[in-house]
């Protein structure tokens, strides 16, 4: 019978095309929306690429041996800051004429930075220059306070820029903010499995729909018919997400992290709490279908708001200020889960979020099933 | 020792007994001390208005909802929403079609007589009986939307009746369903009957209870006003048959004649039309146009109607079943 009811259900939900879209091409189409409109930021603001400069070989240049040796340094290695080169004051103006270099350095006191416009690379290059100067003077201030003893070493750490150009992650993973846009989504197709959930307890209620009444009518365990029914669903649902994953991650590039037997337990807690979670309101909202689904729709937008879906800033905005409704927040639980399975090497935040979300699915579905048993029928 | 004997009779042939049921909504009462009997082998309707109570007393005998008083057995059982044995027996047409709009027509009536009947080979059977029963073969694969409002009508008897109950209950069946249509459920339901299942039948539309079942009762403000066969229903009532006579001319003083005959209640005529209604007697018609040959009145067309549920029920509420 479980098997009957079970198949039966499977084949309603795989043919249900309007909630399939919304479960599995809507957050295909949003991802790829993420992956253009976020590319480009990532490529603007965080990605780090050697900015193509000029130093103006003058006399100051050829005098200072220690700013030499800086932005020799600066221009070496595997990730340099910058790729140099040294010209004359008039090589260096046709080379940012044409565009080649984002600016010049004219050294001397005080130290120029000649650019043609403003940006990022400019800013970048401004900033590099007066921390130069910064450390040029108190190289100067030391040299003076010590009567020409300079500490043995000291100028070979000043001019040391190695922590400049690169982070280390302690972690070994680099922080991204742009992932935690990827991680809300995918929470937001968990919460999205509602609708099959408010669809199942809907339909076991003789007063909500003819189908509850034919059903509630089979010589058959209510019980067993929801279980059957929310099976289903969870295993449609949970690979929906396996298939929005795999495009994530195989089309788009989004990085998840090498923990796959943790990722697919996070999607099959999602999947269930996102079942239960439509369960839920379909039971405590007494009226029709059209408004469960609206107050699910609500519900589900605002979950996935607050997990930081549309603006990433949200999320640590609520972790900060109301660490309670982070917790009690199951979108924002799924994609701390994915980020935490992404970036810590310990399973310690995930196992947490699992748990929370595990005990919520378990409350959840406890108290649908005391209000649907609960629940008399009016008229059918 | 025999009054015993009968009593079991009566208890193994009695498949509905339902008494002094009562269902309130808030400050509605629904059913007022309601009280059915249907016997095994019977096609028995419940008529009545809309808003009257026979859904509602339907769901109850289901116990699709819960009532206030009374008891209801179901062949000679309590009926409770986990007898599973007794909701096995029975099979159910709703009013509204309840069926997956995401399945075909053979997935549908396979589903819900999955739901009662566990074998496959039986099921297959079962489902393929139940769609030429319905005469859907040729829609097998169509999903309910492809199907027409008369067609969907059938697959949803089909879904119902697929796993053999003995018992079916139909609540309004043929509400919003071509003629044609109609008189194939209406078949359908005569032959359900003939091969043993017991049928209760609700519905507004009175000449479907006349053409149909065998016992009916009336039912108004949740209680029921009358019940018999249609004989005994409308032998209740003081008005008989009611006659119709075109005639060119009819003197006053032949009026007043007519209106004198024996067991005539009432005589107008009106745009050349002459309407008599009779309390009951025999002969009625015979002796009216008898009268008019003896005083050489001609005439055209003659109607004679026989009394209606709808004149039964007037008269014991004074509306309309139609109201």
């Amino acid at each position: 019978m479980f098997s009957h009811l079970f198949t039966g259900r499977l084949k309603c939900l795989l043919r249900n095309k309007t909630v399939l879209f919304w479960t599995l091409l809507f957050p295909m189409l949003l991802s790829t929306l993420f992956f253009f409109a976020l590319g480009s930021i990532t490529e603007k603001t965080e990605s780090f690429s050697t900015i193509p400069v000029s130093v103006v070989e003058n006399d100051a240049y050829r005098q200072n041996q220690w700013v030499q040796e800086v932005l020799k340094q600066v221009s070496q290695g595997d990730d340099p800051l910058l790729a140099l080169s040294v010209n004359t004051q008039e090589e260096a103006q046709n080379l940012l004429r044409e565009g080649r270099i984002d600016g010049y350095l004219v050294p001397g006191d005080p130290f120029e930075l000649v650019v043609k416009q403003s940006g990022i690379n400019q800013s970048i290059l401004k900033a590099f220059i007066d921390e130069l100067m910064q450390t040029q003077k108190t190289v100067e201030r030391i040299v003076t306070a010590t009567h020409g003893a300079v500490p043995s070493g000291l100028l070979d750490s000043l001019a040391d820029r190695e922590s400049y150009v690169k982070e280390i992650s302690p972690t070994g993973k680099n922080p991204d903010t742009i992932l935690n846009y990827f991680y809300a989504l995918i929470a937001m197709t968990c919460l999205y499995s509602s609708f099959w959930g408010l669809e199942i307890i809907t339909g076991i209620q003789g007063n909500l729909s003819s189908l509850g009444a034919r059903r509630g009518l089979a010589p058959t365990h209510k019980l067993k018919g929801v279980l059957a029914d929310f099976c289903a669903a969870v295993v449609v649902q949970f690979v929906i997400l396996c298939i929005v994953i795999a495009y994530m991650d195989f089309v788009l590039g989004v990085n998840f992290g090498d923990k796959i037997g943790f990722m697919l337990i996070t999607c099959l807690v999602g999947s269930v709490m996102g079942v239960s979670l439509g369960g839920f309101i379909s039971a405590i909202i007494k009226k029709g279908e059209g408004v469960k689904v609206a107050v699910l729709i609500m519900v589900s937008m605002l979950l996935s708001f607050l997990s930081g879906l549309m603006m990433a800033e949200i999320k640590d905005l609520v972790a900060t200020n109301m660490p309670l409704l982070a917790y009690l927040n199951p979108a924002n639980l799924i994609a701390d889960s994915f980020y935490s399975l992404y970036f810590y090497d310990t399973l310690t935040r995930f196992g947490l979020n699992t748990a929370i979300l595990c005990g919520m699915t378990m409350a959840l579905c406890v108290a649908t099933y005391f209000l649907v048993r609960r629940q008399k029928y009016a008229s059918v | 020792m025999i009054k015993s004997e009968n009593k079991t009779r009566e208890e193994h042939t009695m498949v509905i007994k339902v008494e002094n049921l009562v269902k309130r909504y808030g400050d509605l009462l629904a059913l007022d001390h309601f009280r059915l009997e249907v016997e095994q082998g019977e096609i028995f309707g419940l008529l009545g208005p809309n808003g009257s109570g026979k859904t509602t007393a339907i769901n109850c005998i289901l116990s699709l909802l819960k009532y206030d008083k009374g008891t209801v057995e179901l062949f000679g059982k309590p009926m409770r929403p986990d007898a599973y044995d007794l909701k096995r027996k029975i099979g159910v047409v709703m009013q509204n079609v309840a069926v997956f709009e995401e399945m075909t027509v053979q997935e549908n009536v396979d589903y819900f007589c999955g739901l009662y009947v566990t074998d496959k080979a039986s099921r297959r059977q079962l489902v393929d009986e139940a769609i030429r029963f319905v005469g859907l073969e040729e829609f097998r694969k169509f999903r309910p939307k492809k199907l027409s409002g008369g067609l969907l009508r059938r697959l949803n008897i089909a879904c119902g009746i697929a796993h053999k109950p003995k018992l079916i209950i139909m609540d309004e069946p043929t509400v919003a369903v071509d003629p044609q249509s109609r008189n194939s459920i209406l078949e359908g339901i005569l032959e359900l009957n003939r091969q043993g299942a017991t049928v209760v039948y609700t519905s507004h539309y009175m000449e479907e209870i006349e053409q149909l079942c065998t016992r009916i009762a009336i039912m108004d403000r949740g209680k029921t006003v009358a019940s018999g066969t249609k004989e005994q229903l409308k032998a209740m009532i003081r008005g008989g048959e009611s006659v119709t006579v075109e005639l060119y001319l009819l003197p006053k003083d032949q009026l007043a004649q007519i209106r004198s005959l024996p067991h005539v209640a009432a005589a107008d005529y009106q745009d050349n039309k002459l309407t008599v209604r009779y309390t009951g007697g025999k002969h009625n018609l015979i002796r009216l146009l008898d009268y008019l040959k003896s005083q050489e009145l001609s005439f055209g067309k003659v109607y004679s109607e026989l009394p209606t549920l709808n004149d039964v029920f007037l008269e014991i509420t004074g509306k309309q079943l139609r109201d």
